[in-house]
């Protein structure tokens, strides 16, 4: 027989009314005040505390910096230029065809080629992606995540148990909290909406569903300890319209659904997410479309249209870009959602980069490493901006229609209107990609050159 | 045409798009890249690893010294430029304003077109020759190393007869034309929108402040 040490006991006992209390805390502190939209305000003043330590662990890296003469890294990892992630052919493409009207299978060299490598010099020496360095004058905030300050070495032993302390409160207790935060939201979802499903379709289903999902992304946003400020909450969407935003991260959805009601739209995707898909659909119309639906054009704005006209149904959330952007610019609009004839709710959404990073690079990060990076932030700081509605002129079409809202979110949230399409690649172009860039070039223009010499 | 002096800075505060905060931003990049120095030289763009890859790399650094660039009454290079300097270099990539009118549009197309015209017209002359125009073309090409000069000289030969002919229609079996003049070069850049192509945009940082 096995007997406990008194010692060992009091140990298991402790254990157990530490996670008791835990998740007490959890309950009343977190999750109740999800269920009725109520903030005690914690996370603004964890933000605020947050930001004081920030100041003073900048103050401390650039007093070492400045003592031990070495310049510091700016910690805007975007920089200061918007650069059009384009490649070299497409902007070329596009430099061509806006300008002589020549066939586009002919690329002789033109006059107008020099454009491209004329703006790409001068945006190196604007602004270089290799060497951001300046000399520290000004307060640039540090926020105590390794991954975005590269002056790491540079700094006191204070600073070091700081940042020591940062990982073990990040990894060790907001992580599992938050990760238990995100199952509770999730499952009470799933679970919510098939009970609701069930119900007979009327007005209690109808408002019992509306409170299922808002508590349940309520929830969701706490676990990502998402501080957001909604501006202008008058203009928020209504039945029958379509709201478009601009897209950083898939965050973006669960932030604007917990300030409103939407039909999502989007691919049924399989795993997990299409267990969450299936069981939503069932208390109130979302559209969701397979995979085979998603390629006909005409098929998606046919639902589209027939969800709109239905004025009793939700408006529809979608985000035009198709693709995440890194929240420094607002690429083209995918016309489909403006030929609708909806009227459009604009929505500007604005991360703080201080906080942490929210821009999604899915060529660089699965979704699993993706989320886990942003639980494992301090926090997701974001300001989102409802804009007046607006309905498509007589006079203008789709495309024009689309570049308008466009340039509205861009100049709310202070994102820079690039007219290029965001489908495009957006990684860093790396050394050998250059050269075989140039090399492209020439062969675009000697290889045709050639082909037709010869015949 | 020559003679207004117009300072830098009201070049930009005319320019809502260029605030004062990227004035600074532009700045400490100056003296980056000057080592602290008031001026830069040629040498100080070897810094730039970026800068290597790009063809015409010598045409760009050469334009910033270039004293038409430079608004100056005198021609040739200068051997060092100020922040001043750069900055006038820098306003050539400015991005159109809502607000401007025809004649302030027109303006500004010319002011680039010049740019990119002294960009072929390496010897000032005023004219861009057939030499001239070849070599653009063959540093163009340079990143090909397998790339044989004939290939290049032909590409630029064709492109120059073309030229010719939009500028001085068809020419005579014994016309010589002698080279591109700038009312030539802006015939040919008619009806093309290239204000858009050629300009920098400037991230908007103040909106970060509104988070919260």
């Amino acid at each position: 027989m096995f007997l406990l040490l008194p010692f060992d006991s009091l140990v298991v006992n402790l254990l157990g009314i530490s996670i008791t209390v835990l998740f007490t805390l959890l309950l009343v502190f977190i999750i109740v005040p999800a269920i009725f939209g109520v903030s005690f305000g914690i996370r603004k003043v964890y933000m605020k505390t947050l930001l004081k330590i920030f100041q003073w662990a900048t103050l401390r890296i650039e007093r070492g910096a400045k003592e031990k003469n070495h310049p510091l890294y700016k910690p805007y990892v975007n920089g200061i230029i918007a650069k059009e992630p384009t490649s070299l052919e497409e902007e070329i493409k596009e430099i061509r065809r806006s300008g002589s009207g020549k066939a586009l299978d002919t690329p002789e060299f033109e006059l107008s080629d020099i454009f491209y490598f004329c703006r790409k010099g001068i945006e190196t020496i604007m602004d270089d992606e290799v060497t951001k360095r300046f000399s520290a004058e000004e307060l640039e905030s540090w926020n105590l995540l390794s991954r975005t300050n590269y002056n790491f070495q540079y700094i006191s032993l204070r600073l070091t148990v700081l940042w020591g302390l940062g990982v073990l409160i990040r990894y060790c207790f907001l992580l599992p909290l938050r990760i238990a935060l995100a199952f509770t939201g999730i499952s009470l979802l799933v679970t919510g909406t098939t009970v609701v499903g069930y119900l007979p379709n009327g007005r209690c289903k109808e408002f019992l569903s509306k409170h299922v999902h808002l508590m349940c992304y309520r929830i969701c946003v706490r676990a990502l300890t998402a501080i957001i400020t909604y501006h202008d909450r008058e203009n928020r969407p209504r039945n029958g319209g379509i709201c478009v935003a601009n897209h950083t991260s898939p965050i973006d959805v669960i932030i604007l659904a917990s300030d409103g009601y939407y039909a999502m739209v989007g691919q049924i995707h399989g795993g997990l997410m299409g267990v969450i898909q299936r069981a939503m659909v069932k208390a109130c119309p979302h559209v969701w479309f397979e995979r085979s639906e998603v390629k006909d054009r005409h098929l998606v704005a046919k639902r589209l249209t027939e969800h709109v006209q239905d004025k009793s149904k939700l408006p529809i959330l979608i985000f035009p870009e198709g693709t995440c952007i890194n929240n420094t610019s607002v690429m083209m609009f995918k016309k489909g959602s403006f030929e609708i004839g909806a009227t459009v709710y604009p929505v500007a959404i604005k991360y703080d980069p201080q906080f942490g990073d929210a821009f999604w690079n899915s060529s660089k990060y699965g979704m699993v490493t993706y989320l886990l990076r942003m639980m494992t932030s301090w926090a997701i700081v974001c300001s989102v901006w409802y804009l007046p509605p607006m309905s498509r002129q007589p006079e203008e079409d789709a495309v024009q229609f689309a570049n308008r809202v466009k340039s509205a979110i861009a100049r709310q949230g202070g994102l820079v209107d690039l007219l290029w399409d965001g489908g495009l690649k957006r990684e860093k172009v790396k050394d050998t990609f250059k050269e075989e860039q140039q090399k492209l070039y020439s062969k675009m223009i000697v290889g045709n050159h050639e082909d037709r010499s010869r015949s | 045409s020559p003679g207004t002096s117009t300072p830098v800075t009201s070049l930009f505060s005319s320019t809502p798009t260029v605030t004062s905060e990227q004035i600074e931003h532009l700045h400490r990049r100056f003296k980056q890249l000057s080592r602290d120095q008031l001026t830069i030289r040629k040498e100080n763009f070897d810094s730039i690893p970026d800068l290597e890859f790009n063809p015409i790399r010598g045409k760009i650094v050469h334009a910033f010294f270039d004293k038409r660039n430079l608004r100056q009454e005198s021609d040739g290079l200068a051997d060092e430029i100020n922040f001043e300097d750069f900055l006038t270099i820098m306003s050539y990539f400015r991005p159109i304003e809502m607000n401007m009118d025809e004649e302030q549009l027109d303006r500004f197309r010319k002011e680039k077109l010049k740019f990119l015209f002294h960009m072929y017209d390496s010897d000032h002359d005023g004219k861009i020759t057939l030499q001239e125009y070849r070599n653009v073309v063959e540093e163009l090409l340079s990143g090909n190393p397998h790339l044989e000069k004939e290939s290049a000289r032909s590409i630029a030969d064709g492109a120059m007869m073309e030229a010719a002919s939009i500028c001085v229609g068809q020419m005579g079996p014994d016309q010589v034309y002698e080279g591109i003049t700038f009312e030539d070069f802006l015939k040919m850049w008619q009806g093309i929108d290239i204000e858009t192509k050629m300009h920098v945009r400037f991230l908007n940082m103040e909106t970060i402040a509104h988070c919260y």
